[in-house]
């Protein structure tokens, strides 16, 4: 939690009423590989600042088969904010990958943070463009870029994930199949 | 719910009927499975025909099939591995039998996580015939470089069993008839015998481990073809003694020439009947994700032409498995 605190400050000036409103919406979680945090079909009332390891978020398409949303490691978010945003059920399902170290926060609670302590207006601003420009970019990327390129700037952008993921999870999250990937990799060494 | 039943023994078009039945209820240790698809096995068909009432004693009417792939539903107050919105894949014990429903109740011992990259379809495709392969192919302690003979490459077992040996290292010879050849080689087996226009037992000579899939004159054929010391395993073959006395038959003689040909040579023959194990299809699940290993689905069939799909699994030319969509 000391991590993100700091974060924030080195953004604005956290007033000790808002350091302590954050710490009383939160709870660090120690979690292990293979849990499960949110499940599609429920309602969503958290949302995760990973700390350490590595998370996914994946729908299950009508067929049974998992399509990779995001991977979440260290400072990056994690939940369903379809759910969250919408009111609706969960259309994904939330899993860490690895040990993983998490701070949970209510989502409600730290969406609605900048009505009491306005100073967060500007910095959740900030957060919510940032996210839209990288959900942006991943869309083109899988409209105009190769395979190869996709994979390319995916490994840029995790650079240790290969470790804790399996084949299919990346497959899933570039869109293509893992016999795809796979000749992708071999080419990658030839070069 | 609608359930597929088995009403009486005999010829299959005659014994199965949809029935209007009561949805089961979870035990402490049960997950409830909305069943989205099954797999159909040669053993469902052989409880129909009547020809396993004496080791296999079922209440008529009974729900048919054991292979299964869904979402947990319920979950009993003792369960603690599976969650409701999980979606499973298992091969239901034998006192659970009845995946040809709309539901089913199953040991959560019984049951794996789906894997994740393939369809519901395909999942169901695996555990029974899955488990087969690998329980018989751990039993004969399977390693790298070993020389294994799988019988009946194209079926649901052997296409299965094939993919798994060559995981574990293993030099594959496999039988199967000509159409099926090119398939199967795609499987990964380094020699396809086409036992329309080849003979195997000139070709797969002291193989390490002899797979029998097939049974009859293949069983005691197993001998020639095995090496001194290798391991002959069968899933159709004669009972071996522990097994027979798992069974209740306590007198039970290995058939004589079986016996004679398993000490001329020191190899043990072993009859395995497969087991559900939740643990086992976890491994799968690994296998599957990891492309180490395929389902190989023949036909998926509706669950209104479940009687079809019966008729096809009898002709025994299935390539790989028979599965029936449910919801
Ligand atoms: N003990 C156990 O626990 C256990 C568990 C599972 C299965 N089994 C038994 O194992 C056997 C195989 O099961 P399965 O699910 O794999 O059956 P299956 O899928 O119905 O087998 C059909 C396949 O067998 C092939 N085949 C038939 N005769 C052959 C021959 N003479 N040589 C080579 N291939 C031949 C066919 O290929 P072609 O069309 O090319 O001939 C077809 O592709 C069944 O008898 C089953 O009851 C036992």
């Amino acid at each position: 939690m000391e991590d993100l605190i700091k974060k924030i400050k080195s953004r604005l000036h956290l007033r000790p009423e808002a350091e302590e409103f954050l710490y009383s919406i939160s709870k660090e979680k120690t979690l292990s590989k293979g849990e499960v945090l949110i499940r599609q079909g429920q309602t969503v009332k958290k949302t995760f600042f990973v700390t350490s390891g590595c998370l996914r978020s994946y729908c299950i398409d009508k067929n049974g088969k998992e399509h990779t949303l995001l991977f979440a490691i260290k400072d990056w978010w994690i939940s369903d904010y379809i759910a969250i945003h919408t009111d609706e059920l969960s259309t994904l399902t939330v899993e860490c990958l690895t040990e993983s170290k998490v701070i949970e926060f209510n989502a409600k609670e730290l969406d609605g943070i900048h009505a009491r302590f306005p100073e967060f207006e500007s910095y959740q601003r900030h957060n919510l463009e940032r996210h839209v420009v990288s959900l942006h970019k991943r869309i083109l990327n899988q409209l105009q870029l190769s395979a190869a390129e996709r994979y390319d700037l995916f490994l840029k952008q995790y650079p240790d994930i290969e470790q804790h993921t399996r084949n299919f999870h990346i497959a899933s999250y570039l869109g293509i199949t893992q016999q795809s990937l796979s000749r992708i990799r071999v080419e990658k060494v030839k070069k | 719910m609608k359930a597929l039943q088995i009403i009486k023994y005999g010829e299959i078009k005659d014994s199965l009927a949809f029935n209007e039945v009561s949805k089961p209820t979870v035990q402490a240790n049960d997950v409830l499975i909305e069943v989205k698809a099954a797999a159909i096995n040669p053993i469902d068909k052989s409880i129909i025909l009547g020809n396993l009432q004496g080791m296999l004693p079922i209440p008529l009417p009974s729900t048919s099939a054991y292979d299964v792939s869904g979402i947990v539903v319920e979950t009993g107050n003792e369960v603690s591995n599976f969650e409701i919105g999980d979606l499973v894949y298992s091969r239901v014990p034998q006192e659970q039998m009845g995946t040809l429903a709309e539901f089913v109740a199953v040991t959560s011992d019984a049951v794996s996580k789906k894997p994740g990259n393939i369809s519901f379809e395909e999942a169901a495709s695996l555990p029974l015939a899955g488990l087969t392969a690998l329980q018989s192919l751990e039993y004969a302690g399977i390693k790298e470089n070993d020389k294994v003979l799988i019988h009946a490459g194209s079926g649901g077992v052997g296409s299965f069993a094939i993919q798994y040996a060559k995981a574990k290292g293993a030099y594959v010879y496999t039988t199967t008839s000509t159409n099926n050849v090119q398939w199967v080689k795609e499987l990964g087996a380094d020699r396809v015998i086409d036992y329309k226009t080849e003979d195997y037992k000139s070709i797969a000579k002291d193989v390490d481990i002899v797979f029998d899939t097939l049974g009859q004159n293949y069983s005691l054929e197993s001998f020639e073809v095995v090496k001194t010391a290798g391991k002959v395993v069968s899933v159709v073959g004669p009972l071996d003694e522990a097994s027979a006395k798992m069974f209740g038959m306590a007198d039970y003689k290995l058939p004589e020439e079986l016996a004679e040909a398993s000490s001329e040579k020191n190899v043990e023959y072993k009859f395995i009947f497969m087991h559900p194990n939740g643990a086992h299809l976890n491994e799968i699940k690994s296998m599957i994700e990891d492309e180490k290993i395929k389902p190989i689905v023949d036909k998926v069939y509706p669950f209104s032409e479940s009687i079809q799909a019966f008729i096809h699994l009898a002709s025994g030319r299935a390539k790989g498995k028979i599965v029936i969509k449910i919801h």
